[in-house]
């Protein structure tokens, strides 16, 4: 590879371009949103005025926890849900993979406030009159990415080799599944767990539609008292959420790594 | 011939041609010389630097140090694609957004030559490697193995100076792969194109190369026909690497020589000379070692616990105290009497063998 | 080759239709009900007049006057930020499959996705913090002898949310796209390089033709997710700029009268005709490649 990029000096070009873009258009924000919040009481100083102000307000922790709560509920309902039929989608019942693939590519196109309107118009009042209603409508709006995510990491493995070996030696579906499909798939399986966990604590769209309130559509209400309170927030969600994801992929990388690194060196070198 | 027109056959010549990763030596001053119409295999494991060796004569990898030329001229620093080398990749290098048509023309485009010609050329390809009906469809439609084919019509279709294949039917079924492997050297005879052929298999490099070059650690460690290399090996490490062999280990006598089993031999000549008392390996190709008769002095007893019927041969693995399963071919029709478990005497038929410390 | 492997199973899975369905019933069932049931509730109910009879008369405000209005901005504002999105995305997702380490590329990944799906809110609270009169980089640029308040921009402006828009979409066209990329295999580079051919022969021939159809497929989603956000632009405008969701936000919050009920059901459902045409283009992006395209 090297010498056919002796022909291109657009490298740095593009390298440089990419990284000042990037810096202008995502670090420095987040930079500006950062040192915001730290900002002192009369916009002096640098104290930690603002995130205390934070947790002394009265919503803060309920609504913190009944986020964790439906996104925690939704990111067990999304497994539940998705692995079995993924699984079984890819052993058994492949000529209904288009029409999979397109009910979970839906979520993408159907907008989200519009499938707000029709859940006020569709559920029922026993559905209507329960927060956990937003659970099932957060595995909806996370399909897109946690489908993704478990058909994935079943492309990558012998699926059905492994099936046929483990019923082979005798053990049930429930024990393949559980313990030779799963620990195969953990990677799709964390990402997918993650993904929808994730969303769940963001979602604002179809929470706030519902007249109900999490911890963003509480962010935004705290946002007109102390708009340096509600930056506050939005740092201390966006870092959390990108460490936590972080060291999520860099955990399941941990596992295909050996791989990756013996192909890396055998292209290198053979 | 298909009527195909063609240059007078090159010569490729490495000297010296080093290849560094910061520390590691993939390739560590290779001299090897392709004489015009012939087809050099480089045989090595992974890692030995061979496919850094071809990818250095196609320009896709620059030398660390040494010389590239192609009919005397230096190639070195000749950019990739003026080199006017055809080469073919291990697999998935057909452009999968074009048909087999665009692909076989893809390299005639690049040099402007007009659409009747490349036409004309294309089918003369086509021809060539058997595929005329298979002009419009798209690489995900054909075999491994055709696909392989139209990969060869493609970097022949620029007419090359010298061909290039780095592994080509490593990704290819037993069966298609010794299909493909004697189109190629139809093909390569039939066009008397110079070619630099690249394996980690012994038996593909010895039944089409007209000269095998091993390789290890970065270093050409013999390069020979294919009867030489294999009834004459100057290391340890060809006589293991090149067919199939008896890994034995012994001790080197006061005479200089190795006992080994119930043997005493003398050293081949390429090993340099151990201490005595030194512990070897000897490394002893099956077809020497022959039956033989309990009385004779030689004889070393065995148990046979292996016998594998190949056709003419039959291949028995013995059990010997001290040893590891020490393998024999014997012609399949002397070995009706003889069944697994029963007690066997044999013996070394060579008066030199190869060896390597322990 | 595969031919004969891809048809035989599907021969036998023929009489097995009933126990193949089975298995998949709950998926079937829960997206039924929570995503298919729903739209298509919201559009019968946009049909019924106030007194239950069928009628198109719901639909009409949205014609004319404000409401054609918001829809002409919502979608002036989700191409003009999927142009942006796709290119920039394009452009990275370049450059990190080309020249990152895998671990730099997996943290990017990660930061992808946080601004591109959890973001919604955080979002705008940022984008007030950087590009707000007071902002960071406000001030920085105006030290730089650039005051973009000089003229008549504000944050809470169709330009403001431009560009908060592109804070999501960027990083979702990075990370649609860069599978697409990474599926450009070494070899076809240097095949074609090996074949004569110089680098911009080889973009003209194979790279491009091969990413058009994912850039395009991606494209559309990028479309369909600016034009259905509501979350930033609400943080952010509190209804500044007309855009449906933020009108069919204000409609259901509101107290409803059964007029504007059945308005917002008449909007919903132009959204999901709008985004339903992005579909369509999704899916002919993806069908142009079915023919070189494996599987």
């Amino acid at each position: 590879m090297a010498a056919i990029m002796k022909v291109s000096p657009f490298k740095w070009i593009f390298i440089g371009a990419s990284a000042f873009l990037s810096l202008l258009i995502f670090v420095f924000p987040l930079f500006a949103a950062a040192t915001y919040s730290f900002r002192g009481e009369a916009g002096k100083g640098r104290s930690l005025a603002n995130y205390r102000w934070l947790l002394e307000q009265d919503g803060f922790y309920p609504n913190l926890f009944a986020s964790l709560k439906l996104a925690a509920i939704a990111g067990i309902l999304t497994l539940l849900l998705m692995v079995p039929t993924m699984v079984f989608l890819n052993l058994k019942a492949q000529r209904f993979k288009p029409l999979i693939d397109f009910l979970c590519i839906l979520p993408l196109i159907i907008p989200v406030v519009s499938l707000a309107i029709g859940a006020q118009v569709a559920m029922p009042e026993v559905i209507q009159n329960s927060e956990y209603e937003l659970v099932f409508f957060f595995v909806i709006i996370a399909l897109p990415y946690t489908y993704r995510a478990i058909d994935t990491s079943l492309q990558t493995v012998q699926l059905k080799t492994l099936v046929e070996a483990s019923r082979s030696l005798g053990a049930s579906w429930f024990a393949t599944i559980l313990r030779v499909i799963v620990p195969a798939i953990r990677s799709g399986i964390l990402g997918a767990l993650f993904l929808a966990f994730a969303l769940g604590i963001g979602e604002y769209t179809i929470t706030s539609l519902l007249h109900w309130e999490t911890f963003p559509t509480w962010t935004v209400v705290a946002a007109q008292q102390n708009i340096l309170g509600a930056i506050a927030i939005s740092v201390f969600s966006f870092i959390g959420a990108i460490a936590l994801l972080t060291l999520i992929s860099l955990l399941s990388r941990r596992g295909t790594k050996r791989e990756s690194l013996e192909s890396e060196n055998e292209g290198a070198l053979s | 011939m298909t009527g195909i027109t063609r240059r007078v056959s090159s010569t490729l010549e490495l000297s010296g041609v080093s290849r560094f990763f910061g520390q590691v030596r993939a390739l560590d001053g290779l001299d090897l010389k392709v004489n015009p119409g012939e087809l050099v295999a480089l045989l090595g494991p992974s890692g030995c630097g061979k496919t850094t060796a071809l990818r250095i004569v196609a320009g896709l990898e620059h030398a660390s140090a040494g010389n590239l030329t192609v009919n005397g001229v230096r190639y070195n620093e000749t950019p990739a694609h003026q080199r006017d080398m055809g080469m073919v990749f291990q697999s998935y290098s057909l452009f999968p957004n074009l048909d087999v048509t665009e692909n076989i023309e893809y390299g005639l485009r690049a040099r402007k030559i007009p659409a009747r010609d490349r036409s004309k050329r294309v089918s003369e390809m086509l021809a060539l490697v058997e595929l005329g009906s298979k002009a419009k469809a798209f690489p995900h439609q054909l075999s491994g193995g055709q696909q392989q084919r139209v990969a060869l019509a493609r970097a022949l279709a620029i007419e090359p100076n010298v061909l290039l294949l780095d592994e080509p039917l490593s990704a290819l079924d037993a069966q298609v792969r010794s299909q493909i492997r004697e189109e190629i050297r139809r093909i390569q005879i039939e066009l008397g194109i110079t070619t630099l052929f690249v394996t980690h298999d012994q038996e593909e490099a010895m039944s089409i190369a007209d000269r095998v070059g091993v390789m290890n650690h970065g270093k050409l460690e013999q390069i020979d026909t294919p009867i030489e290399l294999y009834t004459n090996p100057s290391s340890p490490f060809v006589a293991s690497f090149v067919g199939l062999a008896n890994r034995i280990p012994g001790e080197v006598t006061a005479a200089g020589g190795v006992r080994i089993l119930n043997q005493s031999i003398s050293l081949s000549r390429a090993v340099s000379t151990f201490a005595p008392g030194t512990k070897i390996t000897a490394i002893i190709r099956p077809e020497t070692l022959i039956l033989t008769s309990e009385n004779d002095p030689d004889a070393t007893r065995g148990l046979i616990a292996l016998k594998s019927f190949l056709g003419p041969l039959t291949k028995l693995g013995i059990a010997v105290e001290g040893s590891p399963l020490i393998h024999i071919n014997i012609s399949s029709s002397d070995v009706k009497h003889l069944e697994i478990g029963q007690h066997i005497s044999f013996k070394v038929a060579a008066s030199e063998v190869m060896a390597e410390h322990a | 080759m595969k031919s004969g492997v891809v048809e035989t199973p599907r021969k036998t899975q023929g009489g097995r239709l009933g126990s193949q369905v089975f298995p998949l019933l709950p998926f079937f069932a829960f997206t039924g009900y929570f995503l298919i049931w729903p739209v298509l509730a919201v559009t019968l109910r946009s049909l019924r007049g106030n007194e239950g009879e069928w009628t198109f008369s719901n639909y009409t405000p949205l014609l004319h006057g404000s409401y054609l209005h918001a829809f002409t901005t919502s979608i002036k504002l989700s191409l003009i930020t999927s142009i942006i999105g796709s290119l920039l995305g394009a452009l990275f997702a370049y450059v990190v499959v080309r020249y990152a380490s895998g671990k730099f590329s997996a943290v990017l990944d990660s930061i992808s996705a946080v601004f591109a799906n959890s973001g919604g809110v955080p979002l705008a609270f940022m984008f007030i913090a950087a590009f707000g009169t007071e902002g960071l980089v406000t001030r920085v640029l105006k030290t730089l002898g650039w005051d973009i308040y000089a003229g008549h921009f504000t944050i809470f402006s169709f330009t403001g949310v431009v560009m908060v828009y592109s804070f999501f979409q960027i990083p979702l066209m990075f990370l649609v796209f860069k599978p697409a990329i990474s599926g450009l295999r070494k070899e076809w580079l240097e095949a074609s390089t090996n074949l004569g051919a110089t680098q911009v022969t080889y973009w003209r021939r194979v790279a491009i033709p091969m990413l058009l159809p994912s850039f395009f497929g991606a494209f559309f989603l990028l479309f369909a997710g600016g034009f259905s956000a509501y979350a930033t632009a609400r943080a952010l405008t509190v209804g500044t700029v007309p855009l449906v969701p933020i009108i069919i936000g204000t409609l259901v919050d509101g107290n409803v009268v059964s007029d504007q009920q059945n308005l917002g059901d008449a909007l919903a459902v132009g959204m999901i005709i709008v985004a339903g045409v992005a579909m369509i283009g999704y899916v002919w992006a993806q069908k142009s490649a079915a023919k070189w395209r494996q599987s």
